[in-house]
């Protein structure tokens, strides 16, 4: 059903300046892979990946100042914009995750700092880049306890001050959750998910019982069948 | 800092039986536990602290903030967010896919259509899901009108908020017709619920279109009788001009984006910086101002709704026909992976980075709102100005707190 010029009338739109649609497509830039391996190589954990729009480094949290200064000031990247900060709990590790833009390349740049130990999670702070990123980082602190040095207003953002737990974690579950019972354990971003009916024939097959929910963590422990990491 | 060290929150109603004095003493939490908190509590002579909020009809919303003010001249200020904080995030993660679209959906509750495509948009590019092309353009064609709405509204609230009153009822008008337009595609008013994984819910109707018809015929001409109303009106002008001014690049750095970015002449808009949906085939252009202050804000948001208007022209013109819904199962499992979308909203620029772990539910849904940013910018703005510009100054940022406290 499309619909007729005649069905709705519209005046005309003045427009001083036709502007041309974009060029910019949304394949992979190679160039951009390359240049990353070539210039922060040392610092890089693993290789640079890219998928669809998005190119992915992974970076130690000792390098984050170093490798996001040179991304921000390099006139061959000119990544000006920080699209997003956010905190992330693999369930195993916490890590930081930046998004940036640059008007150099057309893909998206996800910048991961990886590794942060779960029960005492230290990144430096990138406010002194993008004095915007406080409200972020003090967001990510909130619900994770990622401690950003370098932050000078580093204090909880939406929980009460009086708050301690950090809701976002993996462990932080949800009482009154009908979806996922606090027995199904912890997910790992690490392990993909087993179905339900495999876990239930795996419980018959082990003749432990019929009580899925004591015995999901045992069994979501199991490591993926490929050995391949989805996180990775 | 100190983590360990017990502090009673400021919601206790025992800590103002127990503190003497007025309620306003309980307002320096103590010990402070930042560098910035201990600098904005220690007071000079002459300065003294007000509370504005959580409910003031200007702070649009439950936004608090605490002004330092010396006088008539605010000195710095201290916002306070979480009143309508909800967890959504969480609750993301323990329902599956299509929950997330009705949970994301009151984030941004004055234009909805932008807050609900996040995880629909995320799913999509997890499953390398290709939407049929009539479905684009009709989602084109719901968040161009939703962010009419939201402008006409806009320009509302920056006039009343300094005390005009007619302007509001103007932009209800233009507003109502939109939101009952929509109301006819979608079946809601505010919170569509409309996007899903791989189309829209589903298809254009008669009522829709008609409605359509008769609003387009009259939109650029009222959009024009709203502009005279406004732009040539001293007292207006007179207290947006040259108020709230910011910098190219203070307001890159602060992580602005949208309007409030564009007005200080940055050309950032992610339609344009990284094309989705069939943007790319459509003919608009970006429009930007230099002076970065509250009145280039409000002209940029009336060149905005013009803009939206030549796209919905072209979007109706260019409708193809087919399928508003790619061939998905209802209950599905996402790939394992991870995927960053992005789409510009009418506060700038709104983005989700989503993982999966390969079932049926969101393993981390992070959204991105663009007013929690742009929110920060009063931070910036506010000191050295008069109590009653604050405003001003708020209103022309145009924040929602459904997004901002999430």
């Amino acid at each position: 059903m499309g619909i007729g010029r005649s069905a709705i009338s519209v005046p005309p739109f003045p427009s001083a300046s036709e502007p041309q649609p974009s060029q910019r497509s949304s394949a992979t830039d190679t160039a951009l892979k390359r240049r990353l391996q070539e210039r922060l190589g040392p610092q890089l954990l693993g290789a640079v990946t890219a998928r669809q729009d998005t190119t992915e480094i992974r970076i130690g949290p000792t390098d984050v100042a170093r490798v996001m200064t040179l991304l921000h000031d390099d006139p061959e990247f000119r990544f000006l914009i920080l699209s997003d900060l956010c905190g992330v709990d693999t369930g195993s590790v916490m890590q930081v995750v930046y998004h940036l833009w640059s008007d150099a390349t057309p893909d998206w740049l996800r910048v991961i700092v990886d590794g942060l130990p779960r029960d005492d999670p230290r990144a430096p702070s990138v406010t002194f880049l993008w004095n915007g990123a406080e409200w972020a980082e003090r967001e990510a602190y909130d619900m994770f306890g990622i401690i950003f040095e370098g932050n000078r207003d580093l204090r909880r953002i939406y929980m009460p001050p009086d708050y301690q737990s950090f809701p976002l974690r993996k462990d932080f579950l949800l009482a009154d959750d009908a979806a996922r019972s606090p027995g199904q354990g912890v997910r790992h971003m690490e392990q993909t998910f087993q179905p339900a009916e495999y876990r239930r024939t795996e419980v018959l097959r082990q003749g432990l019982g019929s009580d899925a929910g004591q015995m999901a963590p045992g069994l979501q422990t199991a490591e993926l069948a490929s050995g391949e990491d989805p996180a990775r | 800092m100190t983590t360990e060290q017990t502090i009673r929150s400021l919601d206790d109603p025992d800590l103002f039986v127990e503190t003497p004095g007025t309620i306003y003493d309980a307002i320096p939490p103590l010990p402070p536990r930042t560098e910035r908190e201990a600098e904005f509590y220690t007071m000079r002579d002459g300065e003294m602290l007000i509370n504005l909020g959580p409910q003031h009809p200007s702070t649009h919303g439950v936004l608090r903030v605490v002004l330092k003010i010396d006088g008539e001249r605010v000195v710095d200020l201290d916002p306070v967010l979480g009143y309508l904080h909800r967890g959504v995030e969480k609750i993301c993660e323990n329902g599956d896919w299509h929950h997330a679209i009705s949970n994301c959906d009151p984030l941004e509750y004055i234009a909805a259509m932008f807050s609900e495509a996040m995880p629909v948009m995320v799913a999509e590019k997890l499953l390398d899901l290709e939407v049929p092309h009539r479905a684009e353009y009709i989602r084109v064609l719901a968040w161009e009108l939703n962010r009419i709405s939201s402008h006409a509204l806009f320009v509302g609230w920056l006039a009343l908020d300094l005390g005009g009153l007619t302007p509001i009822l103007y932009g209800f008008i233009e507003r109502d017709e939109i939101v009952e337009m929509l109301a006819a595609l979608t079946g809601q008013r505010l919170l569509f619920n409309y996007l899903r994984i791989g189309g829209v819910n589903g298809d254009l109707n008669h009522d829709f279109l008609s409605r359509l018809g008769d609003w387009m015929g009259n939109a650029l001409k009222r959009i024009e009788e709203q502009q005279k109303l406004l732009n040539s009106n001293e007292i207006f002008v007179a207290r947006t001009r040259g108020l709230g001014v910011i910098d190219r690049d203070m307001a890159r750095r602060t992580l602005l984006s949208g309007p409030v970015l564009r007005a200080t002449g940055i050309p950032y808009d992610v339609r344009r910086a990284h094309p989705y949906s069939v943007y790319p085939e459509l003919e608009f252009t970006i429009p930007t101002r230099e002076e970065g202050d509250s009145y280039a804000r409000y002209l940029l948001h009336l060149d905005e709704i013009k803009q939206s208007i030549h796209i919905i022209d072209q979007v109706l013109h260019r409708m193809p026909d087919g399928p508003v819904m790619a061939k998905v199962p209802r209950l599905m499992r996402i790939p394992p992976g991870r995927a960053y979308v992005s789409v510009e909203s009418p506060r700038g620029q709104y983005s989700a980075y989503g993982m999966s772990d390969g079932s049926d539910q969101p393993f981390r849904l992070r959204i991105h709102d663009p007013s929690f940013f742009n929110l920060q910018a009063v931070g910036l703005l506010m000191p050295g100005n008069l109590v009653a510009d604050t405003m001003a100054i708020m209103a022309s940022l145009d924040p929602i707190m459904g997004g901002i406290d999430k």
